[in-house]
C-alpha cells in the first residue's frame, strides 16, 4: 500500500527534478525524459498492476505539466510499458547491451509517433525537430540508461524493504 | 486479485486502456477550460519548481557575477558604443513620433484600442521539448483567463492555453501548434504566421505576387481578435517565390527571444474608446 501512496509523489518530484535540474544540464537542447527509463524499468522489473499504474500517473503528470497533445504521455507510456511487459518474459533483462538498445528504440519510437501526429492531425512536418531533439536524446538516454535502471532497482528495493517493516 | 492467471495481463491491459479513453473523452469534452485534474497538477508543481530554480539561479548567478568575467572589459566597451549611437537613433525617432501625433491631431484620428496589462513573471519553461510553453506565476485570481495575448518588450510571446489559480501555462508564438493572423509591414501582405519549433517561424499564405524582401517586419493584423494590431512578430529572413505553388515560402525570426524571457505583460482587457 505504501507504494501507492509514495509514487504519486515520487512521480511528481521525478518530473520537477527533470524539467528543472536535468534541462539545465542539458542547456535547453535535450530533454532528459528519465521518467520514460523509468516506464521501460517498470516494465521489465514492476509487476503489471503497479508498473501500469507508475505509468499513467507519470503520463498524467506530464501531459499536464507539459504537454500540448491531450493523453500523449499516457497512452504513449503505457504503450511502451505493455511492450516491455511483453519483452521482459522472452529476454534476458540483465545485459547492458540490450537496455541500450531498447532504451533507443523506446525513445525514437516516441519521436516517430510525435512526428506522425503532427504530419497526419496537424499537417505539419517536424522532422527537423525530430532529428535535431529525440535522436540525441535517444543517444544520451541510451547511455545513461544502465545507470538509472541500477538507481531505480536501489529504489524499489528500499521500497520493498519499507512495505515489509 | 480475483482474475484467472491465464487473462491476469489481458484484462489488466484492458482496464488501463479504458481509462485512457475515459480519461482523453473527459478533456476533448471539456470547453476550452483548464481541467481540475490539469489545474491542480500546475499549482503543485510550480512552487516545488520555485524552489530547484531559484537555488539554481543563485549558483548561475553566482558564477556569472563573480567567476565568470573574462571578456567583460570588451563588452563594457561594446555596450557604451551600442549606448552612444542608440542615444541619437532615439533623438531622431522621438522627434518622429511627435511630427506623427501632430499629424494624428490634425487628422482626427483616436487609437482604436485601449488595452489593460498585467505583469508577470516566468517561473518556468520548456525548452527543450518540441512543445514551446512558459509558466506564469498568475492565474485566475488576478484575472487571467484562457485566450489572452501576452507580450514581452520586443513583440508577441503567445497566448494562454491551461489557467490555474495563481498559474498560467502560455503557448509561445513558435510552437508548431501556434498560428496568428500576420502582416507583412511594408507591403501590408496578409498571411497566418505559423511557429516552426526551434527554426523560428514560417508566413504562410502569403501570395506569390506580393514583394516581401528580407528584413520586412511582420506585425499581427489583428484580425483573429486575440492579438491587438500592430504588434511586432519578427523579421522576414528568407523568401522562397517557387514557381509551381501559388504562395510564397516565407521565413520569420522572432522579434522576442523566448528562452531569455524573464517578464511578461498579458493584455486582459481590450475595449474601443468611445468617441
Amino acid at each position: 500500500m505504501i507504494y501507492y501512496l509514495l509514487m504519486p509523489v515520487f512521480a511528481l518530484l521525478l518530473l520537477v527534478f527533470q524539467t528543472t535540474v536535468l534541462d539545465l544540464f542539458a542547456f535547453g537542447k535535450i530533454k532528459l525524459e528519465i521518467s520514460l527509463l523509468l516506464v521501460i524499468y517498470a516494465g521489465f522489473h514492476l509487476d503489471i498492476i503497479k508498473g501500469g499504474v507508475l505509468s499513467v500517473v507519470l503520463g498524467a503528470f506530464l501531459d499536464c505539466m507539459t504537454c500540448l497533445i491531450p493523453g500523449f504521455h499516457v497512452i504513449f507510456y503505457i504503450l511502451i510499458f505493455i511492450i516491455s511487459k511483453n519483452i521482459s518474459y522472452r529476454v534476458y533483462l540483465e545485459g547492458v547491451s540490450f537496455i541500450v538498445v531498447f532504451t533507443f528504440l523506446c525513445v525514437f519510437l516516441e519521436g516517430v509517433v510525435m512526428f506522425l501526429i503532427y504530419l497526419f492531425f496537424f499537417d505539419v512536418n517536424i522532422s527537423y525537430d525530430i532529428v535535431n531533439t529525440y535522436l540525441p536524446q535517444a543517444l544520451v538516454l541510451c547511455a545513461i540508461g544502465p545507470a538509472c535502471f541500477a538507481l531505480f532497482y536501489r529504489l524499489e528495493v528500499l521500497m520493498q524493504h519499507g512495505e515489509e517493516k | 486479485m480475483p482474475f484467472p492467471n491465464k487473462y491476469r495481463s489481458i484484462i489488466i491491459a484492458s482496464i488501463l486502456v479504458v481509462i485512457i479513453f475515459i480519461a482523453l473523452s473527459s478533456i476533448l469534452k471539456s470547453s476550452g477550460e483548464t481541467s481540475f485534474f490539469r489545474q491542480v497538477v500546475l499549482e503543485i508543481v510550480v512552487p516545488l519548481e520555485n524552489v530547484v530554480n531559484s537555488a539554481l539561479n543563485g549558483i548561475y548567478k553566482g558564477w556569472n557575477r563573480y567567476i565568470f568575467l573574462v571578456g567583460l572589459e570588451e563588452e563594457n566597451k561594446k555596450l557604451k558604443k551600442k549606448v552612444s549611437s542608440l542615444t541619437s537613433e532615439v533623438r531622431t525617432y522621438s522627434g518622429t513620433h511627435l511630427e506623427c501625433m501632430r499629424l494624428r491631431k490634425l487628422l482626427n484620428l483616436q487609437e482604436s484600442f485601449q488595452s489593460q496589462t498585467i505583469a508577470a513573471r516566468v517561473i518556468g519553461s520548456d525548452r527543450s521539448s518540441i512543445f514551446k510553453t512558459i509558466l506564469l506565476d498568475k492565474g485566475k485570481f488576478e484575472g487571467l483567463k484562457v485566450g489572452l495575448p501576452v507580450i514581452a518588450i520586443g513583440g508577441v510571446v503567445g497566448r494562454i492555453i491551461d489557467v490555474s489559480w495563481n498559474v498560467s501555462k502560455v503557448l509561445l508564438f513558435i510552437d508548431y501548434n501556434s498560428n496568428i493572423d500576420a502582416l507583412v509591414q511594408n507591403v501590408r501582405a496578409q498571411g497566418i504566421l505559423q511557429g516552426s519549433g526551434n527554426k523560428g517561424c514560417i508566413l504562410k499564405y502569403v501570395q506569390r505576387l506580393e514583394n516581401v524582401n528580407i528584413g520586412d517586419a511582420v506585425v499581427s493584423s489583428g484580425l483573429a481578435g486575440v492579438f491587438p494590431k500592430g504588434l511586432l512578430l519578427g523579421t522576414v529572413i528568407s523568401v522562397d517565390k517557387a514557381e509551381t505553388s501559388l504562395f510564397q515560402k516565407i521565413s520569420v525570426a522572432p522579434s522576442v527571444d523566448v528562452s531569455k524571457l524573464e517578464e511578461v505583460l498579458v493584455i486582459v482587457k481590450k475595449e474601443v474608446k468611445d468617441k
